[in-house]
């Protein structure tokens, strides 16, 4: 049954430029319903791989199945996933509800009070009802992101890619992100696929993760972030949970 | 499988049938099937829910389910979503329903057309006096520019002419050269009527020297690096730069500003002068095509017209039309504020305003030169 699929899957995903690889031999399943975060430090390719789940790049070999369909295809018509940028990405000169209202004029004949309806309900559900008409430039960091989660919702996506989505907010900002969420996909059955490297989040939403290194150039170790966290004997993984240097965490016994 | 909402009525209770999906795809009719429903609620004390029969829900459906309760509720009844069928929906229109917030609706005020002159005029003297403020800012930036000059992007210079003048030879060439390609032509058509063409020659140095090459020229350098100097700065203050630039202790006025206005002062009489020379060879051209003086003839005639004041009348007013550019386009930069459609904006203002004050300036000089009877 195509419920009992993965998700996404991908297989043998190589990434880079020209000659350049920046990882490779990236393989790994997202489950249906579930929270996956992709993990790693600095400048490990985690932003890269999530331009290459939702089609943005092209990678140089392998597959990347959504539903069991190409990522290439995936922009052919409605989209059926959506993303949260970084910076949240809203449109500088529309209103909030405009912005989240674009999707359904672009994709569905849906107008008039059920469109401002939807965008109201879907405002409501992060947080942000009474600030339909501020511009992205009137209001906060941490609500343009969840301004952004909201217009990714707009077109009922069965999945969703956040990037960073705690970057840059305090901590009582980053974990009401964090608890919209673990709404989204325990209420919603949204899956989600979070690239972070904020410990507090990746321990309070995510089901299973990968953790990129940059100098491994790609999967250094995969599965339950709190398992990875307590038993990993990988160096790198031990003192990214852990926040402590590799060199440290093998000088301790860390193989 | 389409959207089903029956209600089944008995005395002043309903139950509510609901079947099929609840989807983004189908909300339209889902509305529609709900308006005509509601009706036949009202005096109802109690309504119910019943949700066995949706067969897939997402947001959209929870949404309209959701208002309806609510709206039901609203009119004094009671409500109850049989749960047991179908705990994923009537989760979903809890989590709506729990969500909701209630925003007084925003009336918009009427903004006629008397209130919006008003509302400008009563800016004005605010944005003049700010506008007065940055060129009085700019000028006080230039003396310790020169005193303490480490506090001035000096380095950024070069690549600033290069940008501003040799970028811009081209565009600036190519338009000087069509504009005394038209008045030799204009002249020739003209004059001819009455058998003076001996005089085109004159006309084009006369009319390209003092007035139509610093225009034209500093017009095309208006729309091209007025655009890119306002839009460069624009972008710089919307992410901060400028900011930054504050934080470490520059003034942005002297480290940005002053090495472009300089760029522009060194480039545009350049650029005017070459135009000028392009100028009377799309004279010389029209003119020799279209009549029987020879090229030898039209450049006597072109070296005996040329005087040091017509030239200089010129040139002299250059400098003052390239701080105008500057000057509108770095302010404006300054002054952006918001997001990316601000810097569109601003830049768009930028270059209304620069070519609108070349114009004016060479009117002034014009007028001025009148005056003196240069």
């Amino acid at each position: 049954m195509a419920q009992s699929r993965p998700h996404i899957v991908v297989e043998d995903l190589r990434i880079g430029w020209g000659t350049r690889v920046l990882m490779e031999h990236v393989t790994f399943d997202v489950e249906r319903g579930t929270t996956f975060t992709i993990l790693g430090g600095s400048g490990s390719g985690k932003s890269t791989l999530l331009r290459h789940l939702i089609g943005l790049e092209r990678p140089l070999a392998g597959s990347i199945d959504i539903d069991g369909i190409g990522v290439p295809h995936r922009y052919e018509g409605v989209p059926r996933f959506g993303v949260l940028f970084q910076s949240g990405a809203l449109f500088g000169s529309m209103s909030l509800e405009e912005n989240l209202a674009l999707p359904l004029t672009t994709w569905t004949s849906i107008r008039g009070s059920l469109m401002r309806e939807l965008v109201e309900a879907k405002l409501d559900l992060v947080g942000l009802g009474p600030f339909a008409r501020h511009l992205p430039g009137e209001i906060s960091g941490g609500m343009k992101k969840r301004a952004g989660i909201a217009r990714a919702m707009m077109l009922e996506p069965e999945l969703l890619f956040f990037d960073e989505p705690s970057a840059g907010l305090d901590p009582i900002t980053a974990y009401e992100l964090d608890q919209l969420i673990l709404t989204l996909s325990r209420d919603l059955g949204i899956t989600i696929v979070v690239v972070t490297h904020e410990l507090p989040s990746i321990f309070l939403v995510a089901d299973a993760c990968i953790v990129l290194d940059k100098a491994a150039k790609g999967i250094v170790a995969r599965g339950d972030p709190r398992t990875l966290r307590d038993q990993s004997n990988i160096p790198f993984v031990h003192g990214f949970f852990t926040r402590s240097s590799p060199a440290a965490a093998a000088s301790h016994g860390v193989r | 499988m389409e959207v089903v909402v029956r209600a089944d009525r008995e005395g002043d209770s309903a139950r509510l049938i609901l079947a099929g999906p609840f989807d983004l795809p189908h909300a339209v009719t889902t509305a529609q099937e709900i308006a005509n429903i509601e009706a036949s609620l009202a005096g109802c004390r109690a309504v119910e829910l019943d949700l066995a029969g949706v067969d897939d829900i997402d947001g959209a459906g929870a949404v309209q389910l959701a208002g309806l309760v609510d709206r039901v509720e609203a009119q004094g009844s009671t409500t109850q979503v049989l749960d047991e069928h179908n705990p994923k929906a009537a989760r979903l229109i809890a989590l709506y329903r729990q969500r909701r917030t209630v925003t007084p609706p925003v009336v918009p005020r009427p903004y006629p057309i008397l209130a919006r002159l008003g509302s400008v005029a009563g800016q004005l003297p605010r944005t003049l006096a700010s506008a007065l403020d940055f060129v009085g800012h700019s000028a006080a930036a230039a003396g310790p520019a020169l005193t303490a000059p480490h506090t001035v992007n000096w380095r950024a210079l070069p690549h600033l002419v290069q940008q501003v003048g040799a970028d811009g030879l081209p565009v600036a060439s190519g338009a000087n050269l069509l504009v005394g390609l038209i008045i030799g032509f204009l002249g020739v058509s003209q004059l001819g009527r009455f058998g003076a063409t001996v005089y085109v020659p004159e006309l084009v140095v006369v009319a390209h020297f003092r007035e139509l090459g610093p225009l034209v020229t500093a017009i095309v350098i208006a729309g091209r690096s007025g655009a890119g100097l306002a839009s460069e700065i624009a972008t710089m203050k919307v992410s901060e730069e400028i900011d930054a630039l504050r934080a470490m202790g520059f003034d942005p006025v002297r480290w940005l500003v002053v090495p472009r206005c300089v760029a522009l002062v060194l480039a545009l009489p350049v650029l005017t002068w070459v135009g000028d020379l392009l100028a009377l060879l799309g004279g010389m051209v029209a003119t020799t095509s279209l009549t029987d003086m020879s090229t030898r003839g039209y450049v006597m005639a072109t070296a005996h017209a040329i005087t040091a004041t017509g030239l200089l009348a010129g040139l002299i007013k250059t400098p003052f039309l390239a701080l105008a550019i500057g000057l509108i386009a770095c302010g404006q930069g300054l002054a952006t504020q918001g997001g990316a459609a601000a810097v569109g904006a601003r830049t768009t203002t930028a270059v209304v305003l620069s070519i609108f004050s070349v114009i004016v300036i060479s009117a002034l000089f014009t007028l001025l030169f009148a005056l003196i009877g240069l």
